[in-house]
């Protein structure tokens, strides 16, 4: 963050000099896209548009915004790798190994309380055995 | 005498024809929009809506919210753009998930989609934990079966060899995707949840799992935690948190959605372990890898069109805004679990 509010006030951020304008002190994008990321805003510029991320960044809070360009640009870079599902593609997946493991999960247990009711089966009649 | 009475009241007979005049305006404005109604694109859009409207299909008029959200993210522009380099078949399939995404953005201003993401791998990796400590106690107990069966008589054999066959028909029809009966019911889990400190990072960011990504969010656990106290509640309900966490949707062009993708199908679906590994496999190489995005759909509700749905809800339980998430996934889940009562019975 530190090293970005730095490099704005020599180089435009790379939201300004993608769109070709004047980089000014209150440019609502030169803290979060660095000049040395270009490709970031480009990615960020292509799907949502730099208006539509501006009125977003607005409307967030300056202390949740980093977050919020970073989850953007997140999102562009899976919808530009895959346009058909973008990031609800990977969220299909991981949805679907967390079910496998939950299901995993409830099996392994079942097995468990299986083997714990067997052995207490066991000492009990072990015990018994041993009193008679 | 009434033509007399109209000569002499011109002032009335005048007010009287604009009334007439006013209601045979409301009139025909009403019966425009009932039957011949633009949809919410166009509407948003001021402008006429075509038989052939590109947009029509899936913004139908009576979800005006459900445009907004997408138009807020993506710019009519984007969506265009986005859909000209797909294929017929594919943009059915590439709105479904950019309404999802433009949804979630509402609703999540700051993480969208990334904090599902996270949330979903931090789930992954609390099963995995739990589940490799599970798997120890199992093999402990199982080593300590084997010591006593040495000198014990042949039933225990016989029930040891009966747990194994078990064993294996579970690993047969996990592997075959077939579904196995769950057991919901906490109380008789015998291993409980690993105690993780609330306060813990968890250690898999995005990086970790995902491919090569430079971006590393720095998402607050508090926040992640709130989303995953609204789902894991809703995974023990029927085991599908997307849908339980959404609202029930009452429009006819979704229920449609939902009658061709049922909850149980969807479940039967999502317990295909084939798949999975296929999809780890190759992912993104065939279209119906991804068929469960169309219970995506469900979570979109019109309810989001009764303006002010978050403050609605807020200001009914009575509490500040301080944690609207947490308010709203308490009263989708009631919803939601009416809903899947009432699909599941039908």
């Amino acid at each position: 963050m530190s090293s970005s509010y730095s490099n704005y006030t020599n180089s435009p951020c790379a939201a300004c000099k993608f769109l070709r304008r004047k980089c000014t002190s209150e440019c609502v994008f030169a803290p979060y896209f660095p000049p040395e990321e270009p490709t970031k805003f480009a990615n960020v510029h292509r799907i949502f548009g730099a208006s539509n991320v501006s009125k977003i960044l607005h409307e967030v809070a300056p202390h949740q915004r980093e977050d919020a360009v970073n989850s953007l640009a997140y999102e562009a870079e899976a919808r530009l790798k895959d346009p058909v599902y973008g990031c609800v593609g990977a969220i299909s997946v991981l949805q679907r190994q967390v079910l496998r493991l939950q299901r995993e999960l409830e099996e392994t247990n079942a097995d468990l309380m299986r083997y714990a009711s067997c052995l207490g089966n066991e000492t009990t009649s072990a015990y018994g055995g041993r009193r008679s | 005498m009434s033509q007399i009475k109209t000569i002499h009241n011109p002032i009335g007979s005048l007010k009287r024809f604009l009334d007439l005049l006013w209601i045979t305006f409301i009139l025909f404005m009403t019966l425009k929009g009932g039957t011949n109604g633009a949809c919410a694109a166009c509407k948003y859009q001021r402008r006429r809506c075509a038989a052939d409207c590109p947009l029509a299909p899936y913004f139908p008029a009576e979800q005006p919210k459900l445009f907004q959200n997408v138009h807020r993210l993506f710019g009519v522009k984007g969506i265009v753009k986005i859909l000209e380099n797909l294929d017929e078949a594919q943009k059915p399939e590439a709105m479904k998930s950019i309404i999802f995404q433009s949804y979630v953005r509402d609703r999540n201003p700051v993480h969208g989609c990334l904090g599902i993401t996270q949330h979903l791998q931090y789930m992954i990796w609390l099963a995995e934990e739990e589940l490799k400590a599970v798997n120890s106690q199992l093999h402990l107990y199982r080593n300590q079966q084997n010591n006593n069966n040495n000198g014990q008589n042949h039933h225990h054999n016989q029930m040891i060899h009966e747990i194994g066959e078990k064993q294996e028909d579970i690993t047969s029809q996990l592997d075959l995707g077939m579904g196995l009966p769950i057991n919901n019911n906490p109380s008789t889990s015998f291993f409980s949840p690993l105690n993780v400190s609330e306060t813990q990072q968890h250690p898999y960011t995005y990086e970790a799992n995902n491919n090569n990504n430079g971006y590393s969010p720095s998402a607050t656990y508090t926040n992640s935690k709130e989303i995953l106290t609204n789902t894991s509640l809703a995974w023990g309900q029927n085991g599908f948190p997307y849908h339980n966490s959404g609202f029930i949707n009452q429009n006819e062009s979704c229920n449609e959605i939902k009658s061709n993708n049922g909850v149980m199908a969807i479940q039967s679906q999502l317990v295909n372990l084939q798949m999975v590994s296929n999809q780890q496999e190759g992912e993104g190489d065939d279209v119906h890898e991804y068929d469960e995005i169309h219970q995506f759909l469900d979570i979109i509700d019109d309810r989001q069109s009764f303006a002010d749905s978050k403050e609605a809800y807020a200001s009914s339980s009575g509490e500040s805004l301080k944690e609207p998430i947490g308010e709203i996934g308490e009263n989708e889940l009631r919803s939601a679990a009416t809903c899947f009562s009432l699909t599941s019975v039908s």
